[in-house]
């Protein structure tokens, strides 16, 4: 081994030692920076992806309209084409409308917030979002939309935080069910094999019987989740050993998150 | 050294694109992992200490972008992306031999299950963690179907990027020409 290879690879060994003593604290210092560095690049990759997404969809609604519509002259080709650009607008508007609507009567003060990218990685179920502190964003605070809880933030840099998911083993929610007196804890699957996952609820009494479509909602037990905001539906009910568990489909779905809310605390 | 830049470049671009590569479902939710390949290339054609400085750098940019840290714990520590990057890098750099005869298949392969091998140290040191270890098949696809997909592209990845190389004037390449 050469001379330059030896002293590569002691300052090699050393940076790694480095990096491998930052505690929690600063680890996400550090991932924060990173994330704020790489700010630009996500949200311009997003509206790539976005842009790219509607000509897609767009394309597609063109093919379908030629299968059924053979006679379909040039000029009408462009008229359907400006119509479907025009709807696009309108699932804007609708989407957007519908948002503020659940900011207005929800309880809480809310943070609007954009999806900028999903899961990157094979193990952890997180998306980014395009808030961060100076918005008022700090870790551990809920995210909902108007259909349910979807995680908690963990690292916030300034413009930009990412959410871990109901949906992460390590992302554990206090619970009950609607219309009895059981508690449990919701986690998330380690590893997904569908696009849509499937949620689990611990710790229920063994004589809990639950019926498929009752409704589970945060309890509010731990402190990060405000009660009352629905986690999802049972699908089916087991006995263990030691308690009873429920499958639960998740009230939110997370492979379309587009906007969500932050929760910033209460109004 | 050029080639060297361009190809931190590429990590750093490849690492940002996998943010929007979906998941395929019908492969149980498998991802497509570009990086990797970039980074294995990196070391059969980089000399020792340049193949240790992008193996940091993919790592780093790994366990940054991944890394998660639920409320006071951090689930995989810094640097542990590093250090698979570095072992199996070094692997890679031991095959180069091969490589200077201006044979790359085992390379391709290697590529993939050394891919494979990132996922599964991932997936055994979070199992550590959280206290539990099992294999579904979920967890077999999800290991094995990037390696998989890699194995498939490396072909076309080390093509462009020994092309890119030679584009360059990188001095270090095989004396012969690349073949299968």
């Amino acid at each position: 081994m050469s001379r330059t290879s030896i002293v590569a690879l002691v300052l090699f060994i050393a940076a790694l030692g480095y990096l491998l003593s930052f505690d929690t604290a600063g680890t996400r210092k550090l991932q924060a920076g990173v994330y704020q560095l790489i700010a630009p690049f996500l949200t311009t990759g997003s509206g790539l992806e976005k842009q790219i997404t509607s000509v897609r969809s767009g394309l597609k609604s063109l093919q379908d309209l030629e299968a059924e519509n053979n006679s379909l002259r040039v000029e009408n080709r462009s008229l359907r084409a400006t119509n479907q650009a025009l709807r696009d607008v309108e699932h804007e508007v609708n989407r957007l409308r519908h948002a503020l609507n659940y900011r207005e009567r929800a309880a809480f003060k809310l943070v609007p917030a954009e999806v900028v990218t999903r899961d990157s990685s094979t193990w952890w179920r997180t998306v980014t979002i395009n808030r961060g502190k100076e918005d008022g964003i700090e870790p551990d605070m809920p995210v909902v939309t108007d259909e349910g809880l979807v995680g908690k933030t963990t690292t916030v840099s300034r413009a930009i935080s990412i959410v871990l998911l109901v949906s992460d083993e390590n992302c554990r929610v206090a619970a009950n069910v609607e219309g009895t007196r059981e508690q449990g804890i919701v986690t998330g699957e380690r590893v997904i094999g569908t696009v849509t996952p499937l949620l689990e609820l611990s710790f229920l009494s063994k004589q809990a019987n639950l019926q498929p479509g009752q409704k589970v909602y945060t309890s509010g037990v731990g402190g990060v989740f405000p009660p009352g905001l629905l986690l999802g539906m049972v699908k089916s009910f087991r006995v263990r050993e030691l308690d009873g568990q429920a499958q639960l489909n998740p009230a939110v779905d997370l492979s379309k998150l587009e906007d969500v809310f932050v929760v910033t605390g209460r109004k | 050294m050029i080639f060297f830049v361009i190809l931190m470049g590429l990590v750093f671009m490849a690492q940002i694109v996998e943010f929007f590569i979906p998941p395929l479902d019908w492969m149980y939710n498998a991802h497509i992992y570009i990086t990797p390949m970039l980074v294995f290339y990196g070391a059969m054609a980089l000399p020792f200490p340049l193949m240790l400085v992008l193996a940091f750098w993919a790592g780093f940019l790994l366990d940054t972008f991944n890394t998660q840290v639920v409320g006071t714990h951090v689930e995989i520590s810094l640097g542990s992306s590093i250090l698979l990057y570095a072992v199996l890098a070094g692997i890679m750099h031991g095959l180069r031999p091969l490589f200077a005869r201006g044979r790359w298949e085992v390379h391709c392969i290697m590529s993939g299950l050394c891919t494979s091998a990132i996922l599964l140290g991932q997936y055994l040191m979070l199992s550590f963690r959280r206290g539990s270890l099992f294999f579904s098949r979920e967890v077999w696809w999800q290991i094995g179907g990037p390696g998989l997909l890699a194995m498939l592209m490396a072909p076309l990845v080390f093509w462009m990027l020994h092309w890119l190389a030679r584009a360059t004037a990188y001095p270090y390449l095989p004396r012969r020409e690349l073949r299968i």
